[in-house]
């Protein structure tokens, strides 16, 4: 018998059914298991595919996933990903993603159970996200592409399934996002003039990684008239200065600017530099005090944050971060004069893991990863 | 809360409506499942401040009960 199926023998870990999709689809909506489109039944045969891109021991919990708290053992994460539609060769990243949402500063617990509507973002930076042809370009935060839509989805299914984000029970979102059925990228790194994200956070060029972030969905910039970088950026900075952002009363999160192409040459050729732009965005995408009701000022603003507010006159600018360098700046996007700006819950800190193989270093490719 | 309660000291939480479920889901996962959930109206947000005293009002009687309960 295999290391898989003695785990699967265990009361419990698995479930007799008949071979038969609506069946089990139906099956699944009812135990709850479900994003509430139809799912790819988790067969012995099917995880055992995904788990040939797995390398450590079966039974190991890689993390615990509130705010049930259930162990993400690899057969569960495997389970989930067959679910979503991935394939085998995903399993390593998604592994990744889960293993960096429950990094404890990423604050999982918040963003699974909050009233707010974030959902988590996974930017993927290097080599084998190319390889797996995770899209950066055209269309990227929509579908088409099968790893952005299975990556993200298992991420979900996950965060349901072991997590226990059932809506109204462990998600307590509001409206919810369209972000929390799948919210997967990939950085367009040839497109950007700056250094790629995870260069900006430590890790070597050649490394894959993955960052995820606690965000609202993207908030389009639309720019076709400016010329400028600093006109670019003056636009950016007025889309962003929104007083019902997380960020705008926290201040503790890592909100996103995403360039599109167009508009990233255009800044970077008038000199700006990745820093540049986060100090512009710094200094001119502040919230306006006078943009926040009376009520909201007296009644949280200055007695939840008096060090800031009690003070404040009306003339007051509210920054979105503690420090201009808490701005993540990346290149997203195909053609087009646009760019986007990603909220995020506030009091969450993105996390960058690097794609290892065993022996540590850098995994170039994804069939580095394959169980020997 | 779930710590204090585990050790035998007495804890409560206040909870809207919405969010019994989650509370008592997490007071189980966090080994405490008789963590006493006092229910007070939803919202807690976004009210007139004799509504926050209204609910201050309905919990801090709850508490009290509880307290006696306890001494009983």
């Amino acid at each position: 018998m295999s290391a898989l199926a003695d785990l699967l023998d265990a009361t419990g870990a698995a479930l007799e059914a008949e071979d038969d999709f609506d069946a089990l689809n139906r099956l699944y909506c009812e135990k709850g298991w479900s994003d509430g489109l139809p799912l790819v039944p988790p067969s012995e045969q099917r995880v055992g595919d995904m788990l040939a891109y797995w390398d450590r021991p079966l039974a190991e919990p890689v993390a615990k996933i509130a705010p049930r708290w259930g162990e993400a053992t690899p057969v569960r994460l495997a389970a989930n990903a067959v679910m979503a539609g991935c394939r085998p060769e995903y399993f390593p990243l998604f592994v990744l993603a889960v293993e960096a949402l429950c990094e404890e500063s990423f604050n999982l617990y918040g963003i699974q159970t909050t009233t707010h509507q974030c959902a988590p973002l996974v930017m993927v930076n290097g080599p084998i996200g190319r390889e797996l042809a995770i899209n950066s370009g055209h269309n990227a935060f929509g579908p088409g592409h099968p790893a952005n839509a299975t990556i993200g989805r298992a991420i979900r299914l996950a965060l349901v399934n072991i997590g226990g984000a059932l809506p109204g029970i462990g998600d307590m979102s509001t409206f919810g996002s369209p972000g929390k059925y799948s919210y997967c990228v990939a950085e367009n790194e040839a497109a950007s003039p700056w250094e790629p994200l995870h260069v900006e956070r430590g890790f070597p060029e050649e490394a894959t990684t993955v960052t995820v972030i606690g965000a609202e969905g993207p908030h389009n910039v639309n720019d076709h008239e400016s010329v400028t970088g600093k006109g670019i950026l003056t636009m950016i900075a007025g889309t962003m200065a929104i007083p019902g952002a997380n960020d705008a009363t926290l201040g503790g999160g890592e909100p996103v600017i995403v360039l599109g192409p167009e508009h990233a040459a255009t800044v970077a050729t008038d000199g700006y530099s990745k820093q540049d732009v986060k100090r512009f965005l710094y200094e001119h995408g502040q919230v306006p005090l006078a943009r926040f009701s009376e009520e909201y000022i007296e009644r949280r603003l200055k007695k939840r944050f008096p060090e800031r507010f009690a003070a404040a006159g009306v003339g007051a600018m509210i920054p979105l971060v503690k420090r201009a360098e808490d701005f993540m700046v990346i290149v997203i996007g195909g053609a087009g004069k646009h760019s986007a700006f990603i909220p995020t819950f506030g009091t969450t800190r993105a996390v960058t893991r690097m794609l290892r193989r065993r022996d540590g270093q850098p995994a170039r490719s994804v069939s580095e990863l394959r169980a020997q | 809360m779930a710590e204090l309660h585990k050790r035998g000291i007495v804890a409560v939480v206040a909870c809207s409506t919405p969010f019994v479920n989650l509370g008592r889901i997490q007071s189980a996962q966090l080994g405490a499942p008789g963590l006493p959930l006092l229910v007070i109206p939803h919202p807690v947000g976004g009210i007139a401040l004799d509504q926050v005293r209204e609910r201050a009002e309905v919990f801090a009687a709850q508490v009290i009960e509880f307290v006696k309960g306890r001494m009983a």
